[in-house]
């Protein structure tokens, strides 16, 4: 039992810094904390070190103006695109569908990238509570859905995506200011028609995160010039 | 004005010298208090301390009673004397009409 809770410390200091885990660890192998008290100063050090994150606006922009928005819509985005395919399989379509249901694909496909790609820059220390946030729209829905020709999983299209965004945020990957911008204005382009339609302030949350990421290649651009001048 | 655990803190770590850093100054904390002092409340209150200037923190070397794994050494700051002794100041001012204050002064009588 000991030696498991030597291992969930492990684990769980993994979180901090690693000097501060240097000396915490350290502190308590010189106090001679029992195993499972030691477990328990760790495990309130984390805590502690979590719930100061939240001091900053970050963690909170990405729950509300990003997470919760964003997961509503992306899940109905998957849901249409979901029952496109499903009816192109048994009926035969106009061009003008097919073309449509890849238009909205691939609005799909870069608006989960690019809100888990922003997700994980702004607050990557934070993941676990944005994930969380993310969840409880997507278990809300997940048993609430009542369609019955499509399976209930069609609701996470966007997963796979935003996943890919958040990995690649997390290694802090450079974008190039060209290819964000082409990016951002062939999104803002493809969601002109429906919000010509109807405007939604949700749509407003798949938009953002790619002018976003062009804000933020434009001032590392920026930046890199000055210091080069 | 200092908090409580604040001038604890500044305390055990003028007591303790140049062997002030963080598992010395806990130990220091509870024999003095008869209380667990938690190193998450240890370490988020010397951050504190620190962004305001009343303490200095270093890395130093580890010593093999704790597995060779580093200290974080403390040193209090002349403004954290002075935020220290403010503090003990007013808790006596405060004190000097208390109960318990005279109590104690008539049981040393």
């Amino acid at each position: 039992m000991t030696r498991l809770a030597w291992r969930i410390i492990g684990v769980l200091a993994l979180s901090l810094t690693p000097a501060e885990r240097e000396v915490a660890l350290g502190d308590l192998i010189e106090s001679r904390t029992a195993a499972w008290c030691s477990l328990r100063e760790i495990v309130g050090l984390v805590a502690r070190r979590q719930l100061q994150r939240l001091n900053s606006w970050r963690p909170w922009v990405a729950i509300f103006c990003l997470a919760l928005p964003a997961s509503f819509v992306l899940m109905g985005t998957s849901v249409s695109v979901s029952s496109t395919i499903q009816r192109m399989r048994w009926q035969m379509v106009a061009t003008h569908d097919v073309l449509n249901c890849l238009s909205i694909a691939f609005l799909l496909a870069c608006a989960s990238w690019s809100a888990g790609f922003v997700v994980s820059s702004i607050s990557h220390k934070t993941l676990w509570l944005t994930g969380f946030s993310c969840l409880l729209p997507c278990l809300f829905c997940f048993f609430r859905f009542r369609i019955e020709s499509l399976p209930r999983l069609s609701l996470f299209l966007f997963v796979l995506p935003a996943v890919l965004g958040v990995w690649q945020g997390i290694r802090t990957m450079r974008i190039r200011l060209s290819i964000a911008a082409a990016l951002a204005i062939a999104m803002t382009m493809w969601m002109a028609p429906i919000w010509s339609r109807r405007f939604w302030l949700c749509d407003a949350a798949l938009l953002w995160p790619s002018w976003y990421i062009v804000a933020t290649a434009y001032r590392r651009a920026a930046t890199k010039k000055s210091a080069a001048a | 004005m200092l908090g409580e655990f604040e001038y604890l803190l500044i305390t055990a770590a003028a007591n303790l010298g140049e062997n002030a850093y963080g598992a010395a100054m806990r130990e220091s904390i509870m024999q003095a208090t008869g209380r667990n002092c938690s190193i998450g409340a240890l370490y988020t209150t010397l951050d504190r301390l620190e962004a305001k200037g009343l303490v200095r923190t270093w890395m130093a070397e580890g010593t093999p009673q704790r597995g060779g794994r580093s200290r974080r050494m403390v040193c209090v700051t002349p403004a954290g004397r002075a935020a220290a002794r403010s503090f003990y100041s007013s808790i006596i001012r405060i004190s000097n009409r208390a109960p318990w204050a005279v109590h104690d002064t008539e049981d040393a009588g």
